[in-house]
């Protein structure tokens, strides 16, 4: 049997290329610095004592040149490396201390992206070696030829853009994207333009300046004055970078967009994983040697030692702002005020943060919006006063804070909202720091029953109310109840908890769902969830309720309370069915209908 | 109205997956339903039933699915079937872990979509996947090794999972049977990364970790649980939080507490009683190795939390599954599991000590 070689497709392979692994069809320029970078980190490996420079220009009909005084390539190299797919010269050294960017042997093929044919002229650094020019296509043929010119060593590539792709070769492009991509290299890299040579490189990264300096790049090239440049370092893995306080707040779901280098060159713009998840207030740019790059080479291999660097940044992050409570309270103040939703998933992370932060930031009481520090000093002035004990009380959503907030101010009682993206947790937690806080989670539907009952002659006079009302309510899920309670201009107190409308869907489920699940619809319903009833609870101490419960009209009685419920339901903005519409409507109707018998019989 | 829906919408975006995001766009549904069209409540609640799964409330994937299922009957063409029986896909996989569901009724809902797959054109290897995980949930090996080859013969079509979905669920086949070396080596495929999707490798990596350390390899054990756990968020994984916590409590006491103090609420807030049942044997096993080591720090649980009411609550749920099933598949699975764990410590602890 003989064996045989597959054929690849060089023309799909590129396809493959621009189309899937780069995400971006400049990486060309990124792939040629790199060639050019690496052949200089071999050339200076071999003891040469040269001025290491890569030049490129621009030529007539959109033709680039990217010239290098590296290492250069002889005939065999030249095979092995530019002609085999997938091999490369950088291999046996990676293992050795790995000083190259590229790994991975398919660099020069990204070219074929934007070019159909390269010209590569090169002479080695070895002694004696020839002046060599290769040929290659993309539709896999090459030639080989030796020249009879002498040229200096290193390594020149030819490229002229094929249609379509023209743009990349303008000069204002080309300065743009070596910026991009080169800004950081230590090699000199110089653009020859129409205006003679500009070194595009001559700038220090962030991470190599002063904080002053650090800010001053980070509002260049953020177009916003940054809140502060944190010096990000991680010796796993060795990385290194600034991270930036963004001047604004953030969504939870933005993408982050980190600046990352891999050896000083940047690699991606859009990297959201190189900082921990919870740092979206901040804007990197971190250069990392030490990691493994994915093939696409714009991110890394998510091994342990990725999630090690990744941890080691975020730390400097987390020591840069403990260490900024004591140094400057004002920035750290803004800094609160602006990502206090970040600072909040990140004090949930973090036990150490959780106790910095947890005094400053800000939660919605009954009485407003306050520092937890602030409700603690309510407390304990409370406390002193009173000796009520320093109880605090959260609801688990939005919805249960708002029917009880009003009502809770009146009696005094520190009820604070826990319905807020991660504030339960948060509160939850208190006890950790403030260990004479009583915290309990707030049973809206036993909410009422804290309050005074009636006295058992008053309870006897507003039975038929609640008995009336128990039979109007109850096709609407809901229970009845009286007591006395401040503020007395409050009728009603209408409690539901968040798991009502869910119910609700249960309901309509078992009318209009399929019949094979009537089963599990009820199973669900009935035993996994107890049926909570809403409760109504009417004001003894409000003077309304004590005319619907003297009226002895049974009519008008049972329109009090169908407007006190529909009425309830539109303050607490819940969503009526046409059913409770209905009953509004009707009863407002009723309501009109007496007051204007009401006119006429006085006889104006 | 519609402008109040859209907010509602709009607002759930924002949310991360958890209680509060299912109670907006429950108002949502409850707007759509009173004041919309059916066609808004019934696009609502299909991605209220995507939120569910992700967020930990399986059951009311059932509820709303439910009422989607029968309005996808009344008004024909209007809706995707595609979507729909991929949603009745999820449906079958949590149907049998409500223990007051009887069998009868559990087969006539399997009977109901194998005929709707059927008349839709569609293969019936999600089907008998499904059978397989139903049955292997009884302890019906037998008939569980039935629907594996029917699985494995029927042809894969659109409507089949991934294929890492399925290697990943194969090699979870295997491990069930407790045969583990077969098992990974089903798996191999999704670690060494030449398959993947959404979900896969990362809940692979979980159900590793026991048949690793049943076969020995312990080192293995401790890196795949090192990648496992940062893969994990939420109360949607609380099974794997369970199989988690095993493993530390083996391996690492003070993670073990970390992620008890992390995921006991979910656990209790959990109302679907297979999964109940799966996390508090796992809690069940994490207390007694706790309790052995006579630790003085108190866990920071709540107080009603003790090992006998886990005891109770562990009675309770597997004698329902019982009677449903007929059989005492679930009343064995916390004592067995009980005796492999000393067999695991006995062997973790020798090397150990190396």
């Amino acid at each position: 049997m003989n064996a045989m070689n597959f054929q690849v497709n060089l023309n799909g392979m590129i396809d493959l290329l621009s189309n899937h692994l780069y995400s971006d069809n400049s990486v060309f320029v990124r792939e040629l610095l790199q060639n050019a970078v690496d052949a200089i980190t071999a050339r200076k490996k071999r003891g040469h004592i040269f001025e290491p420079q890569v030049t490129v220009e621009l030529h007539a009909a959109h033709t680039a040149a990217f010239h290098d005084n590296g290492c250069g390539l002889t005939e065999p190299e030249i095979r092995d490396f530019l002609s085999r797919i997938g091999s490369t010269s950088k291999k046996e050294e990676l293992d050795a201390g790995d000083d190259f960017i590229g790994q991975f042997g398919v660099g020069l093929l990204s070219c074929f992206i934007v070019c159909n044919e390269i010209v590569l002229v090169t002479r080695s650094s070895n002694e004696g070696a020839p002046a060599l020019e290769w040929r290659g296509r993309p539709d896999g043929t090459y030639t080989i030829r030796e020249l009879a010119t002498s040229i200096p060593i290193g390594t020149s590539i030819y490229i002229r853009a094929k249609e379509d792709y023209e743009h990349y070769f303008d000069y204002d492009q080309m300065d743009e994207l070596l910026r991009r991509y080169g800004s950081f290299l230590d090699t000199p890299i110089v653009l020859e333009g129409p205006w003679g040579p500009t070194r595009i490189n001559a700038v220090l990264p962030p991470w190599r300046i002063g904080r002053r300096e650090a800010l001053e790049y980070g509002e260049r090239e953020y177009y916003n004055k940054p809140l502060d440049a944190i010096p990000l370092r991680s010796a796993i893995g060795e990385a290194e970078g600034v991270a930036y306080i963004l001047p604004y707040a953030v969504s939870l779901q933005e993408e982050k967009r980190h600046r990352v280098y891999m050896k000083q060159m940047m690699i991606s713009e859009k990297n959201n994983r190189i900082l921990p998840a919870w740092a979206f207030f901040v804007n990197a740019i971190v250069n990392v040697n030490g990691l493994k790059p994915t093939a696409s080479r714009e991110s890394f291999q998510e091994n342990d030692l990725f999630f090690a660097v990744q941890h080691e940044l975020g730390e400097s992050i987390k020591r840069h702002l403990i260490d900024l409570s004591e140094r400057d309270p004002e920035l750290f103040a803004t800094i609160i005020r602006i990502h206090y939703a970040s600072i909040k998933t990140l004090a949930i992370e973090d036990e150490e943060i959780y106790r910095l932060f947890m005094p400053y930031l800000s939660f919605e009481t009954v009485s407003g919006r306050m520092e937890m520090r602030e409700i603690i000093q309510t407390l304990s002035d409370r406390e002193r006063e009173d000796g009520y004990g320093m109880q605090v009380y959260v609801t688990t959503t939005l919805d249960e804070f708002r029917q009880v907030a009003r009502v809770a101010k009146a009696q005094n009682m520190m009820v604070l909202n826990g319905g807020y993206v991660h504030d339960f947790e948060l509160i939850r937690k208190l006890t950790d720091i403030w260990e004479d806080v009583a915290l309990d989670v707030l049973d809206v539907l036993d909410f009422s029953s804290r309050f005074k009952p009636l006295r058992p002659l008053d309870a006897l006079q507003a039975a038929p109310l609640l008995a009336m009302a128990d039979r109007v309510l109850k096709p609407f899920q809901c229970e009845s109840s009286i007591r006395w309670f401040q503020p007395a201009e409050v009728p009603v107190l209408y409690n539901t908890n968040d798991e009502i409308n869910f119910l609700k869907m249960a309901e309509k489920t078992k009318r209009e769902g399929n019949e094979l699940f009537a089963d599990v619809v009820q199973a669900i319903s009935e035993e996994l969830y107890d049926v909570p009833y809403a409760r109504l609870c009417f004001n003894y101490n409000n003077p309304l309720v004590q005319k619907a419960i003297e009226a002895e009209d049974p009519e008008l009685r049972r329109t009090c309370i169908e407007l006190f419920y529909t009425q309830a339901l539109l303050m607490g903005n819940y969503p009526m069915s046409q059913e409770e519409l209905r009953l509004m409507n009707d009863s407002l109707l009723v309501f009109m209908e007496r007051g204007l018998d009401g006119v006429d019989g006085g006889g104006i | 109205m519609r402008s109040r829906f859209n907010g509602l919408r709009s607002q759930v975006w924002e949310l991360p997956n958890g209680k509060q995001k299912m109670s907006v766009m429950e108002e949502a549904i409850r707007v759509a339903d009173e004041h919309l069209t059916p066609s808004d409540a019934y696009e609502a609640r299909m991605s209220y039933s995507n939120m569910a799964v992700d967020s930990g409330y399986p059951e009311r994937l059932l509820v709303s699915f439910s009422w989607c299922l029968a309005e996808f009957d009344r008004s024909p063409g209007e809706h995707s079937a595609h979507m729909i029986m991929w949603h009745y896909k999820w449906v079958l996989g949590k149907v049998w872990q409500l223990s007051q569901i009887g069998t009868g009724e559990i087969e006539r809902i399997f009977a109901d979509f194998k005929e709707r797959c059927l008349k839709l054109g569609y293969s019936l290897r999600p089907y008998y996947q499904q059978l397989v995980n139903y049955n292997l949930a009884k302890g019906e090996l037998v008939e569980a090794q039935r629907c594996y080859k029917e699985w494995k013969t029927a042809k894969r079509d659109h409507f089949s999972d991934c294929s890492a979905c399925e290697q990943n669920l194969y090699g979870r086949y295997y491990f069930d049977l407790n045969q583990n070396k077969r098992g990974m080596r089903l798996l191999k495929p999704i670690l060494e990364g030449k398959i993947r999707c959404r979900s896969v490798p990362q809940t692979t990596y979980v159900s590793m970790i026991e048949p690793l350390l049943k076969m020995g390899q312990f080192e293995q054990a401790k890196e795949t649980a090192k990648k496992a756990i940062r893969s994990l968020e939420g109360a949607a994984y609380l099974t794997e939080f369970g199989l988690m916590l095993e493993y530390y409590a083996l391996a690492d006491m003070p993670k073990a507490v970390k992620l008890i103090e992390r995921t006991l609420p979910f656990g209790l807030e959990c109302r679907m009683p297979w999964t109940r049942l799966q996390y508090f044997v796992s809690v069940r096993l994490f207390l007694q190795q706790w309790h052995s080591l006579g630790r003085r720090r108190k866990l920071a649980i709540p107080a009603h939390v003790t090992s006998e009411w886990v005891e109770q609550e562990i009675a309770r749920l597997a004698e329902a599954f019982d009677r449903r099933n007929g059989n005492s598949y679930c009343r064995t699975l916390a004592a067995s599991k009980e005796r492999q764990m000393i067999k695991l410590k006995a062997a973790y602890a020798a090397w150990n000590k190396r």
